[in-house]
Formats: C-alpha cells, sequence, structure tokens
C-alpha cells in the first residue's frame, strides 16, 4: 500500500530524513516511535506531499506520488491525516468540519454530504454533537470529529501524527479505541505516538527512528521485550519508566 | 456688535453643509468598497509565494503608502486625463484617487487578517485535497473576515476624513463647501468650526462602533479553544 525508497528530507542545511526504507502492506498497522526531533512528524508529512521530499521516491497504491506532474490534491485525498493539535475549522460545526471537503472536493451536494458526515459522527460516538462547534467540545471529541473527517474522504490510509499528544489522560482512551476500531475493520495506519499499550495490542510492526533513519523495526511483541539495538533500549526504558 | 463669531453664521451655512454630507459619505464608502476589493487582491498577491504576483503587489503598496495622497489625487485627476487626452469626471477621479490609495492599507488589514488565521487549519485542509482556492474561500476567509471589520471600520473613518483632499478638484463635498462659504463671507470661524464639528459627527459614532467590535472580538478570541 505504501512503499518508500531511499526518501531524504533536508530544511535548508538540516538533514531531517536520511534515507528511509519503508513499505507497508494493505491493512497493515505500523506505529512509529522514536525520540523528539528525529523526523516522525516530517515523514508523516512526506507520505501525503505536505512537505517535498528532497530526493526519493513513495509510491502509494502503486502510484508514484513524488513523480514529476502527480496532482498532489489528488494524492491526498487517498491519505487521511489526523494531527496533534486536532486543527478543526473553528467557524463550522462538527458536521460541516466533516461534510466540507466532501462537498467541495468531491463535489457531493450538501444533503449528501452531511448524511454520510453524520453517519461518520456517529461512527465516532459523536452523532449527538453534530451541530456543536470545536470551541464547545472536549479535547477527546474535538479529536474524534477530526478523525470523522479525514475518513469522510474515503481513504486507503490514515496518518496519525501523536494524535493524543495533546489530550488529557481521561481522554486519551476515547481516542484510542476509535483508532481501535478502524485497525479493526481493516484500515492501513501508520501512526506516531508513545502510547505503547495501543502500540502492543494493535500495531503489526513497530518502527524506532532515531536521527532520521530507521533503525529498528520488529512485531511489538519482539520490540517490547527484546530490543536489539543500544538506542531503542535506552528509549523504552526512558519512556516506560 | 460684529465679534468673531456669529450663530446666524451657523445656521446659514449649516443646511448648505449638509448637502455635502452625501456627498462626503460617497465617496468614503465607494472608495472603501472599491478599495476593499483591490485590497484583498493585493492581499492575496502578496501572500501567493510566486513571484510575478509578489513583485507587483509589493511595488503598488510601497508606491501608494510612500506618497502624499494629495499628490496621488492631483496626479490621478490632472495627469493622467492630459496624458491620454480626455476630459475627466471629477467625481470618478476622485473615488478612484482613494479607492486605489486606501487599496494599499487595506492589503495590509487583510493580510494580517488572513496571518492571524492558525496555519495547522490550512494543513489540515490540504490534507483533505482541498485547493489553494478552496482552503482560502472556505477556511481562511470566514474566519478573517471577523478579524479584519475593526481595522476597516477605522479606514472608513479615515476615508471620510481624507475624502475632504479632494476639493483640490472641486467635488462639491464638505471641505469645498467650507472653504467656499468662508471666503465668500468672511467668516472663516463659524464655517471652519462648523465644518470640524460635522466631520466629528460623522466619525465618533464610527470609532465608538470600531472600539466595541474589537472588544467583542478579543473576548472571543480569550474563550477557551
Ligand atoms: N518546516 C520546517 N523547517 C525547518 N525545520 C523543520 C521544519 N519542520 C521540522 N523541522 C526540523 O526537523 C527536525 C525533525 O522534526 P520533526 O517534527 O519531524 O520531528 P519529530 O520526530 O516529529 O519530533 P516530535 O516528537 O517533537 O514531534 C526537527 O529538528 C525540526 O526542528
Ligand atoms: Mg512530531
Amino acid at each position: 500500500m505504501i512503499r518508500v525508497e531511499g526518501l531524504h528530507k533536508h530544511f535548508g542545511s538540516l538533514h531531517v530524513l536520511r534515507g528511509i526504507n519503508l513499505r507497508v502492506a494493505p491493512q497493515e498497522v505500523v506505529v512509529i516511535i522514536g525520540p523528539s526531533g528525529c523526523g516522525k512528524s516530517t515523514l508523516l508529512r512526506c507520505l501525503n506531499l505536505l512537505e517535498r521530499p528532497t530526493s526519493g521516491r513513495i509510491f502509494i497504491d502503486g502510484e508514484e506520488i513524488t513523480a514529476p506532474g502527480v496532482d498532489e490534491n489528488r494524492v491526498r485525498r487517498k491519505v487521511g491525516m489526523v494531527f496533534q493539535q486536532f486543527n478543526l475549522f473553528p467557524h463550522l460545526n462538527a458536521l460541516d468540519n466533516v461534510a466540507l471537503a466532501v462537498r467541495l472536493v468531491q463535489r457531493r451536494p450538501r444533503a449528501e454530504a452531511e448524511a454520510w458526515a453524520r453517519s461518520l459522527l456517529e461512527k465516532v460516538g459523536l452523532g449527538a454533537k453534530a451541530g456543536e462547534y470545536p470551541s464547545r467540545l472536549s479535547g477527546g471529541q474535538q479529536q474524534r470529529v477530526a478523525i470523522a473527517r479525514a475518513l469522510a474522504m474515503r481513504p486507503q490510509v490514515m496518518l496519525f501524527d501523536e494524535p493524543t499528544s495533546a489530550l488529557d489522560p481521561e481522554m486519551i482512551k476515547e481516542v484510542l479505541d476509535v483508532m481501535k476500531d478502524l485497525a479493526r475493520e481493516g484500515m492501513t495506519m501508520v501512526v506516531v505516538t508513545h502510547e505503547m499499550g495501543f502500540a502492543r495490542e494493535v500495531a503489526d510492526r513497530v518502527l524506532f527512528m532515531d536521527q532520521g533513519t530507521i533503525i529498528e523495526e520488529a512485531p511489538p511483541q519482539e520490540f517490547f521485550i527484546n530490543p536489539r539495538h543500544e538506542r531503542s533500549r535506552a528509549f523504552l526504558s526512558k519512556i516506560l519508566s | 456688535m460684529s465679534g468673531w463669531w456669529d450663530w446666524s453664521y451657523v445656521a446659514q451655512f449649516f443646511p448648505y453643509f449638509l448637502a455635502g454630507v452625501p456627498i462626503t459619505v460617497l465617496l468614503a464608502v465607494a472608495a472603501l468598497v472599491l478599495g476593499s476589493v483591490l485590497g484583498l487582491a493585493l492581499a492575496l498577491m502578496e501572500m501567493s509565494g510566486r513571484r510575478w504576483l509578489q513583485a507587483p503587489a509589493r511595488i503598488y503598496i510601497e508606491a501608494f503608502r510612500g506618497t502624499p495622497l494629495m499628490v496621488q489625487i492631483l496626479f490621478i485627476a490632472f495627469a493622467i486625463p492630459f496624458a491620454l487626452g480626455y476630459t475627466p469626471n471629477r467625481f470618478v477621479h476622485g473615488i478612484a484617487a482613494l479607492a486605489l490609495n486606501s487599496a494599499a492599507y487595506i492589503s495590509q488589514i487583510f493580510r494580517a487578517g488572513i496571518e492571524s488565521v492558525d496555519h495547522g487549519q490550512v494543513e489540515a485542509a490540504r490534507s483533505l485535497g482541498m485547493t489553494h482556492a478552496m482552503t482560502m474561500r472556505a477556511v481562511v476567509l470566514p474566519q478573517a473576515a471577523r478579524v479584519v471589520v475593526p481595522p476597516l471600520t477605522n479606514e472608513l473613518i479615515t476615508l471620510l476624513k481624507d475624502s475632504s483632499l479632494v476639493f483640490a478638484i472641486g467635488i462639491p463635498e464638505l471641505t469645498t463647501r467650507g472653504r467656499l462659504m468662508a471666503s465668500r463671507t468672511f467668516r472663516p470661524v463659524e464655517a471652519y468650526a462648523l465644518l470640524g464639528v460635522m466631520y466629528l459627527v460623522l466619525t465618533i459614532p464610527l470609532s465608538y462602533l470600531a472600539r466595541r467590535l474589537e472588544r467583542r472580538l478579543s473576548r472571543g478570541v480569550r474563550r477557551p479553544a
């Protein structure tokens, strides 16, 4: 579903991604962990072209999205993204947040877009909050609306960039539960998170990144019990303590 | 006894000045509307990230902010018609000069409004496959619109005052009438005092409104996100 070959990203003189190779199979859930600043967000943002790779190739569903002349807006419809800060549109209620791109990008009539948006809000447990504005929703509710908004485009892949890091502890579970449901339904997911419980339970594979490269990848049982690399061990002991 | 103040002149001038109020208001409002359209275009050009759009917008803004409005009025009302060989409609040229001038300032108001919208929302919209234009129209501008209302109200106040400069091209708005009466009757004190009061009657309610809108807006910002 996703194939990344020799991906490099520079920000000016800063060399952030240093040769990433990665394959994600359909319906696979991959969790990426690693210390702050190692390039996790940048990698995700390259996967939907919010950042332009400096070199290397990325394929989504067999299509090279890094080829010259590819319509980035069409690529992004196939790749949903959920942000740490939710990034809901504050001037629109929950329903319109979800329905907006369905109307504008997919050109569906308003009634159809709203019916679809309503069904997604119900899926994330917020059917009753369709008319609320983001400022009246809790962080966990806002993030669930953001997930529904990304799902509304019927993406083939979902990217999550620390979706629970900005949440109070008591709201983390409701968001993780929605993500678990998605994984169970067979969504292909790439998740940057420090929720090790989620990684253990849901991930097919855990990638450990450091300084712009993937230095270890393994199924979660293996990775958490017996990390091979010195740096993964150090990182794990730090966040699990 | 004839001192330097005589109320009867005030009463005599008032209806004549009053007839100039609609002209002053029309000049200012028309300039604000046209200047907003052009100012928005300039702001979008300036923020487009494309040099061939940015450069002309920046030159325009520098040119109109760096020269006196009076010079712009004279240039537009006299130099351009002279060069192109046509007889100017003074009113049209007066509005054009005010609108072209205020567009340079209004572009900066719109720019600040657009920049006030959190960039994360732009990224969220783009990640959904929305184009730059869709994102501007459906996400950024509706939020920027709230922020720009108070400064645009202040811009209207500025235009009401600056429109007095078109006396130089003989449009019969308030100031032209004030000057005419002052010189015809030799009563400059009553004429210019009344003139000032009439501008204040126009501008004070607007600045009160702008302050209220600003306060309401900052309340909205402080509401928990
Ligand atoms: N737009 C940008 N311009 C310049 N530097 C950037 C930009 N985005 C990221 N960086 C830098 O690239 C490096 C990697 O950033 P990135 O956000 O990908 O890290 P991360 O692994 O997601 O970290 P965190 O866990 O803190 O979110 C950092 O040093 C960051 O400062
Ligand atoms: Mg990050």
